[in-house]
């Protein structure tokens, strides 16, 4: 009786409840679409740092990571890798060693960063095979070639197919030098890796360090990169010796930061939002509620009792903000998918921009997340029930004999 | 009139001030060119000490003015053939196992030659710095002087100060401190085994410090000194640099 009451009351100003209607719907359809983007660009950042350099953590013998000293390298042993193959939520590892050095090509040379990877390995961890723009990844088995970053081949003019001298000190503190054949070019618009990073053959490497067998560090890719950190001290205890494993929060504090205050921006943003919407619904609803006072005192003077009015009111609100919080969750879903698969590219107008050691790419992106759609969603109906609960007490403290007086 | 008053006065005094600071620059110039002279040839063991490892390097070496140098490493057999010019301010590294000339770009001037405590800097630099810097006397005794260089306003230096004693007679290097431009000393050359070579009296060896890395250690001793030779500015070539006559 009292739903039909409601949706009865909904139905007879149609104007009015659709007004609302589209408030709601529309507030909420955008505010999934922003928190989406707002989404999108930080899951670009954190790749930037992680998907295309990092990895998810990073497994290295002492703090290799504060200095990058050539020495606190160790040698990966059955046991371990066993045990990275062993964890579900690992999606891939890729052993390591790096070195820092001379790279020249005829009379151009600059300073480079040399990354010695299994080709196989770093496929699964970075995603620099998806940036290349000239030649090709590493193949496995490749004894003496090179991918390189397109700022550090334009500054070389180095193209495919040239050979590149690169030396350095080695482990034994002779003087490293070997040739490298380019075989591709990748540009991922973090110009940090694009003009210093190189991608070698880790035997290629490691022979020329003079550190056979030895590793710099073990890159983990995994499968949700913000459980990173509970992920590293798990395996922290599993790991033998002077080993660390570190997630990208601790290698990069100031994305930490970032990621965890947007978290508390995300609920700032709703709550504004939220406010604004949940004026205007009460504003619907005091009205409508004003309007009907003489009806209010025909229904208690027939004996409809004021808990029933307050709930009927209520009923009204709540099933509004039910219609449009399924309206504008399929709204804003459906905008959300345009802005992932689509997007809009801004790279006409704005450069990269490199931000707590990420970049952040100039395009706008959404990522679907639970969370971007659960928090719109739960605050729409909370803001139903605040904005309806005001009125519906009003209707149900009337005198029904004054009520049924009032013009 | 009043400015030739003022010239008559002040120019003796400033031409005595001249007379003092080109001394002092006249004795960090000899004392910075001692191995080189006009022209030389030398053979040179190179002792180089890390936490790490440890390794010694033959070495053989020819020198014209201040603007050329070549150095060509002799032993151990696996660095046989490496080479580096000096032209100028340009610095080359020639690399035999990949027959290779590899110019070295002004951001890795800093870096270490071949693996020591010395930087490509030093080779570049280290010739000019009686240029560079101005100096001033700090104190003086019976046997020795110490002159401290400070950098003139926006000269290319790379240290913030440089101390120098130097002993009087004969006029020999003892140690060197540099300092980098927060004056934190950072690195000190000790000058040992003098000897007469050549009709010169000089340090045969060299011992460079590291002051933040106590272990570590460069020693150059110089085993064959030759001066005034006869050498071409032609010598000093990318050829010449790969060994090839």
């Amino acid at each position: 009786m009292l739903w039909q009451l409601a949706l009865r009351n909904i139905w007879r100003n149609r104007r009015r409840t659709l007004l609302t209607l589209s408030a709601m719907v529309i507030s909420s359809a955008l505010l999934i679409l922003a928190l989406g983007i707002f989404s999108g660009m930080l899951k670009d950042m954190l790749a930037s740092a992680t998907e295309q350099y990092f990895g998810h953590l990073v497994i290295s013998a002492g703090d290799y990571q504060d200095d990058r000293d050539m020495f606190a390298n160790f040698s990966s042993s059955q046991a371990l890798e066993e045990q990275l193959q062993r964890e579900p939520q690992i999606r891939g590892y890729s052993k390591r060693l790096r070195s820092f050095g001379l790279l020249s090509q005829q009379r151009n040379s600059g300073p480079a960063e040399l990354l010695g990877v299994l080709p196989d390995q770093e496929r699964q961890v970075t995603n620099l095979h998806q940036h290349l723009v000239a030649g090709s990844y590493l193949q496995p088995g490749d004894s003496a070639g090179a991918v390189i970053g397109s700022g550090l081949a334009r500054r070389l003019g180095a193209e495919v197919g040239d050979s590149l001298v690169f030396v350095t000190q080695a482990a034994d503190g002779s003087i490293g030098n070997d040739l490298l054949a380019v075989r591709g070019i990748f540009s991922t618009g973090v110009h940090r890796h694009d003009n210093s990073l190189v991608l070698v053959p880790l035997g290629w490497l490691q022979q020329l360090l003079v550190l056979p067998e030895r590793l710099h560090e073990i890159a983990v890719k995994i499968e949700d990169p913000l459980r990173a950190a509970s992920f590293a001290a798990r395996l922290q205890p599993q790991l033998e010796g002077q080993l660390q494993a570190l997630d990208w929060g601790q290698m990069l504090p100031e994305m930490r930061e970032v990621v965890a205050s947007y978290d508390v921006s995300r609920m700032i943003i709703v709550t504004i939002l939220y406010i604004a919407t949940g004026l205007g619904i009460l504003n619907t609803f005091f009205m409508s509620v004003m309007e009907r006072t003489r009806e209010f005192g025909v229904l208690m003077a027939i004996g409809m009792r004021p808990g029933q009015v307050r709930r009927m009111v209520l009923l009204e609100t709540l099933s509004m903000g039910a219609i449009s919080l399924f309206a504008g969750v399929i709204l804003g879903v459906l905008l959300s998918l345009y802005m992932a698969y689509v997007g809009i590219d801004l790279s006409g107008t704005l450069s990269p921009i490199t931000y707590a050691g990420g970049t952040i790419l100039p395009r706008l992106h959404a990522v679907l997340e639970p969370a971007n759609i659960l928090y719109p969603a739960l605050s729409l109906l909370l803001v139903c029930l605040l904005a309806g609960f005001l009125p519906a007490n009003r209707a149900a403290r009337m005198q029904p004999v004054v009520a049924i007086r009032e013009e | 009139m009043k400015i030739f008053l003022f010239c008559c006065f002040s120019l003796p005094l400033l031409a005595t001030q001249v007379l003092a600071e080109l001394n002092l620059r006249e004795l960090i110039r000899t004392v910075e060119q001692q191995y080189s002279g006009d022209s030389s040839q030398t053979r040179i063991e190179m002792t180089v000490k890390t936490g790490h490892w440890e390794r010694h390097l033959e070495m053989e070496s020819w020198s014209l003015g201040r603007e050329r140098f070549l150095v060509r490493i002799l032993a151990p057999k696996k660095e046989k053939g490496v080479a580096t010019l000096k032209v100028e301010k340009e610095v080359w590294n020639y690399l035999p196992k990949v027959d290779r000339v590899i110019r070295i770009p002004p951001s890795m001037m800093g870096g270490a030659w071949m693996g020591s405590h010395i930087t490509n800097d030093d080779l570049v630099k280290a010739n000019h710095i009686d240029q560079d810097y101005d100096f001033r006397l700090l104190s003086e005794d019976q046997q020795s002087w110490t002159i401290e260089g400070l950098p003139k306003p926006n000269a290319p230096v790379i240290w913030g100060k440089i101390v120098y004693q130097l002993q009087k007679q004969p006029l020999v290097p003892q140690l060197v401190e540099y300092f980098d431009e927060e004056m934190i000393l950072v690195r000190q050359i000790r000058f040992t085994d003098v000897q007469t070579v050549d009709g010169r009296t000089i340090p045969l060896q060299m011992t460079v410090l590291p002051v933040e890395k106590p272990e570590e250690k460069t020693v150059m001793h110089y085993r064959q000194l030759d001066f005034d030779v006869d050498l071409q500015k032609e010598f000093f070539s990318l050829r010449q640099l790969k060994g090839r006559r």
